[in-house]
């Protein structure tokens, strides 16, 4: 009975993270976007600058008519929404925020679990541009689909250069693990990770398949309603998940200065720092082109990544 | 070119930095904006210069102003004279619809009826609300600007030239009277007639555009 | 008898009476899995067949959870349900899968595919069965299937069999290669 209790009090931790982190980076973006192109964003809702904004944002949503397309596959239309953001929420759950089992559910092979989960959103994308009977949503989803094959791969490369350095698959061992001096030793491979992410949940500069200007929203361009908030929540929660997997993986999760009483407070801050570079990066570059998004993939980040293993190859037989 | 990745740098720094800095949002309906001089808002009528000569209506490229008059007849200035007519304005509308704030009105009243005012809050949820009435068009011009001072150099306005030169006259006149009081009193009398009567015929030629049409 | 002794009793003496919570579990989703992919050779949609491929490989993959092969499990859904499928529905989309059913998604030889499908199944269901005739999974023991058991076996006792198909896949690679590096002749590619 305990058990259980436990178990479902996690899952609640959980799912109250997965609704409210998102919402917080979604308003910081509204803020900082704002203060960096000199302007102020949002000031009214809520009263004090615009906090409530996204909850305004989210009634208006709620309020709008669900329209299907005649043409569309209704079902997968309609099923894609909840297949791009589910993966999310099940990934926050094996995130370790703290030391001492502060996680969701600590898996054995954590890091598998997340990368193959994070994998699956995507499809979400898929099906919804190729449901959509728009032409438009079909590019944007075959631009998904090539971005995502091109930076799965060094993202798992650079992944598995961590889980070698640890020794183990299992993300709190992963942190448990870390010294400080890891993160020069994986720098590129941090790098390479942060990159190949946002690739995969196409943030500027790696929006090409949204580009608004090319080809309107890409594989969401029929959604109306409550199902384009959740693809737009699936955004901001892959977000969350890809800085905190970051921060997890490459810069020590809850290590720091009183990291026994505030461990957690470190996971989240470097995760806040993350998500406000995720911001920046879009704030600042413009859009890649599609051949350049590929070239970048296959002759950088590869080469890196496969260079940060053999680097991290060499160094863990060295002091072994 | 210098090292590589410099130009991502600097692009990461520019916005920092902007973010960094006092926004320049001002906020409109809390803050009103600077508008600068002679900011075309509305037009404004000042009805009490209107004589109803259509000139403005008749200009109008799109045909939004709307005027209706009828005559009076006013009694003779003298007795035994001619009665003289006169128009008065019934209504004076603008169709803010249509207008496209060319201000060809404005140029074309030879009255000075028709003014810029740089109100600019008069959205309505109606189109048909658009077109307002003489009315709300006086009460613009309670906002209407004095005109900005002229460039230090410029050339004076020529009612000021015209108000000076017969200010000047009749300074330089009565100078000239008291140095004569000894001399024969006849004769400059009769020199000081000539001279105001050639100035009356000028200033009536020069003021005649204006109150001719009427 | 006391709950206790009876589950003393299931772990010693296991059968396929009296199944537990987890022997349940793992038929339906087999069921399920077993639906999906007769969904998927039978559905007239061509993305729609490729959905149900990974609602099938995704019932593979819980099914390999529910046996403690949890690497197993996790990579099942990186490779097949995150990079196969969406190659899979990328290809698709390419050649531009209409909405709805397609005339010609029926092949001429389908009689034959069946027949090939139950020959490979029946071999499949038979090595299986003699090989692990008997053999029970202790689920609350020590786990069987965690990544370092996975790893010692796979590079202890199977380094040949791995290094055989890295070779398989080296091959592959080369020839994508090749046929890539084909069109010398006209404009230079990429």
């Amino acid at each position: 009975m305990n058990d259980t209790l436990d178990v479902v009090l996690r899952l609640i931790a959980v799912l109250v993270v997965f609704l409210v982190l998102p919402l917080v980076v979604g308003q910081t973006e509204h803020k900082v976007m704002a203060h960096m192109q000199g302007r102020l964003g949002p000031m009214y809702a809520g009263g004090f600058h615009g906090w409530a904004q996204l909850v305004a944002d989210g009634v208006k949503f709620a309020q709008k008519e669900d329209v299907v397309p005649a043409d569309a596959d209704r079902r997968v239309f309609q099923l894609a929404p909840a297949v791009a953001l589910l993966p999310y929420l099940l990934v926050l759950i094996a995130i370790p925020v703290g030391p001492h089992g502060f996680v969701g559910q600590a898996l054995d092979a954590g890091l598998f679990f997340v990368l193959a989960v994070m994998g699956v959103g995507v499809l979400g994308s898929l099906m919804a541009g190729w449901a959509s009977a728009n032409k438009f949503s079909l590019l944007g989803a075959l631009r998904t689909a090539a971005q995502l094959m091109a930076y799965e791969l060094p993202m798992l490369l650079a992944a598995a250069s961590v889980a070698m350095a640890a020794g183990t698959l299992s993300l709190p061992g992963i942190v448990e693990s870390y010294h400080w001096w890891w993160t020069l030793w994986q720098l590129v491979g941090g790098l390479v990770f942060f990159c190949a992410g946002l690739a995969e949940l196409q943030r500027p500069p790696f929006d090409m398949p949204v580009a608004d200007s090319e080809i309107i929203f890409g594989a969401y361009t029929e959604y109306t309603g409550l199902r384009f908030a959740l693809f737009l929540l699936a955004e901001y929660a892959g977000i969350v998940v890809l800085c905190g997997l970051t921060t997890v993986l490459f810069l020590g999760g809850w290590h720091g200065p009183w990291a026994g009483s505030v461990g957690w407070l470190w996971t989240l801050l470097k995760t806040a720092v993350l998500a406000f570079v995720v911001i920046w990066l879009r704030v600042s570059y413009p859009r890649l082109r599609e051949d350049q998004l590929q070239k970048l993939a296959w002759t950088v980040l590869i080469p890196l990544s496969l260079a940060q293993i053999a680097l991290t190859g060499v160094v863990k037989v060295v002091i072994s | 070119m210098g090292i590589p990745g410099s130009g991502l740098a600097k692009g990461l720094a520019v916005t920092l930095k902007t973010m960094t800095k006092r926004s320049v949002t001002a906020q409109y309906p809390d803050a009103q904006p600077e508008l600068p001089p002679r900011s075309r808002g509305v037009i404004a009528l000042f009805e009490e210069n209107c004589t109803v000569c259509m000139l403005c209506a008749r200009e109008c490229p799109d045909w939004c102003i709307y005027i209706d008059s009828h005559k009076e007849t006013v009694p003779p200035a003298a007795p035994g004279g001619r009665e003289r007519s006169r128009n008065v304005l019934d209504r004076f509308a603008i169709d803010f619809s249509l207008c496209m704030y060319c201000g060809i009105c404005i140029e074309v009243c030879p009255f000075d009826a028709l003014f810029w005012s740089p109100e600019f809050e008069y959205a309505e949820t109606d189109i048909l609300d658009l077109t307002h009435e003489r009315d709300k068009l006086r009460e613009w011009m309670w906002t209407v600007p004095a005109p900005p001072a002229l460039d230090p150099a410029a050339e004076e306005p020529k009612e000021i030239a015209a108000a000076r030169k017969s200010a000047e006259k009749a300074a330089a006149a009565r100078a000239a009277q008291e140095q004569d009081d000894k001399q024969d009193l006849k004769q400059d009398l009769k020199q000081d007639n000539k001279q105001d009567q050639k100035q009356d015929q000028d200033e009536g030629r020069e003021q005649r555009p204006g109150e001719g049409d009427a | 008898m006391n709950p206790g002794t009876v589950l003393a009793a299931a772990a010693h003496h296991p059968g396929f009476l009296s199944p537990t919570g987890v022997e349940i579990t793992f038929v339906l989703v087999g069921l399920a899995t077993l639906g999906a992919a007769l969904l998927t050779v039978t559905t007239k949609q061509l993305v729609h067949a490729a959905l149900w491929l990974v609602v099938a490989l995704g019932g593979l993959a819980v099914e390999y959870l529910l046996l403690t092969a949890e690497f197993i499990a996790w990579v099942q859904v990186l490779i097949y349900v995150g990079s196969v499928v969406v190659l899979l529905l990328f290809g698709l989309m390419l050649t531009k899968a209409p909405i709805g059913r397609s005339p010609d998604a029926d092949s001429g030889n389908r009689w034959v595919a069946v027949g090939v499908a139950g020959a490979a199944a029946v071999t499949l269901v038979w090595v299986v069965v003699d090989a692990f005739r008997s053999t029970w999974i202790n689920l609350h023991g020590a786990v069987q299937g965690t990544s370092h058991a996975t790893g010692t076996s796979l590079f202890r006792h199977w380094v040949l069999p791995f290094e055989a198909l890295s070779v398989l896949l080296l091959a592959a690679l080369v020839g994508a290669i090749v046929l890539s590096r084909r069109t010398d002749g006209g404009k230079e590619t990429e």
